[in-house]
């Protein structure tokens, strides 16, 4: 078996990744509330659309996202999961796949929705570029990212407990993409009509211990590659969890900021923007105001 | 012999798969066409040389599982 030929950084181990998904698939239940809210606003982009799906491919959706796909009437929802049990319990047609490496031909669906789990990819512009392909002309992709500033205060209170304690640094929290490069990285990967754009999700726990036991209910605990392999120290999480700025009831407040990307896969009947130098009319013309001359290196009005 | 006892030999290896899934899938290494091998419950890609599993019915399209052919 080959590696990705001179792949991108691999920034997570994927085979931890997938253990963690398979131990989470018996206790996601769990955290359901926050998957479904963000599959929601997510599939919401779905009622802007006149089309009509009748294939659709869940991407690692943990359960929130086939079922609100078949609610549409989508008679065919397959199920994707790097982890087999979790792509069990989350659809009936269900297969263990890699968004690295997907095992569909050209062509195989006319919607595809990756909710909340192409953070954990180390190839996104290759995942991308076969999402893309998986596609029909003028099929449609619909993906939530964490962005940039999710568990921004763990991440510091863990950071800064940790500098205390040891005087160094370990990675505990992954790297989250900013919208700019999620809508820059849909263009790369072919897609037409791309859109970026953030909705706020603001998830409160009453305790540190709340939000780190959810964090292992839906498999979300770290898999960054060059993480500390050693046993953090005994008070390492106790002292982030007092670090963490608490509201006046106690509570804490971790921002969930998903980046959500459409895109479709290209087809003739799209929008596209006229090539330069083919208009029939002078925009001055157009705009009723007169032409007048740059100076004179530019070109004849 | 009874139904009962023919059964485990007619049930495919594996798990049934849907057969729409078979249709879409492909070896995610070369993206080439599979072969379902009913009698090991496997999805051969001969190209890839690599033979990937189905547990309970869940095509296992991880090229780290699949089995190496000879």
């Amino acid at each position: 078996m080959s590696e990705p030929a001179a792949g991108p950084a691999e920034i997570f181990d994927r085979r931890l990744v997938r253990l963690r998904r398979d131990r989470a698939a018996a206790t996601v239940a769990r955290v359901a509330p926050i998957l479904d809210a963000a599959a929601e606003r997510l599939l919401d982009r779905l009622d802007d659309v006149t089309r009509r799906f009748a294939r659709a491919l869940d991407l690692g959706g943990r359960g929130a996202v086939a079922p609100r796909l078949r609610a549409r009437g989508i008679p065919f929802v397959v199920s994707a999961d790097l982890s087999a049990r979790m792509a069990g319990r989350a659809g009936e047609l269900a297969v263990a796949a890699d968004e690295e490496w997907l095992p569909f031909a050209p062509g195989s669906f006319d919607l595809i929705v990756a909710c909340l789990s192409l953070h954990w990819v180390n190839d996104l512009p290759g995942a991308l570029l076969q999402i893309r392909r998986a596609l029909v002309p003028d099929g449609l992709f619909l993906a939530a990212l964490p962005g940039l500033g999710t568990l921004q205060p763990l991440r510091v209170a863990l950071a800064e407990a940790e500098a205390e304690l040891r005087g160094g640094l370990a990675p505990r929290v992954s790297p989250f993409p900013e919208l700019r490069d999620a809508a820059h990285l849909l263009q790369r990967a072919g897609f037409a009509l791309p859109v970026a754009d953030v909705e706020e999700l603001t998830l409160r726990y009453r305790s540190a211990a709340a939000l780190f036991a959810d964090l292992r209910a839906a498999g979300e605990t770290s898999a960054v590659r060059a993480r500390d392999p050693r046993t953090p120290p005994r008070a390492l999480f106790p002292l982030a969890a007092a670090r963490l700025p608490a509201e006046a009831d106690g509570s804490l407040a971790m921002p969930l900021p998903l980046v959500m990307l459409t895109g479709w896969a290209p087809h003739e009947s799209q929008q596209k923007p006229a090539r330069p130098g083919s208009a029939q009319v002078r925009l001055a013309d157009a705009l009723g105001a007169v032409e007048r001359s740059a100076g004179e290196k530019a070109g004849r009005p | 012999m009874s139904d009962e006892a023919r059964k485990p030999k007619d049930a495919p290896q594996g798990g049934a798969v849907d057969p729409r899934l078979l249709e879409i899938l492909v070896c995610p290494v070369t993206k080439g066409p599979l072969r379902y091998d009913r009698e090991r419950g496997e999805l051969i890609s001969e190209r890839a040389g690599l033979a990937y599993p189905i547990r309970d019915g869940i095509p296992i399209m991880l090229p780290e599982e699949a089995r190496k052919l000879d």
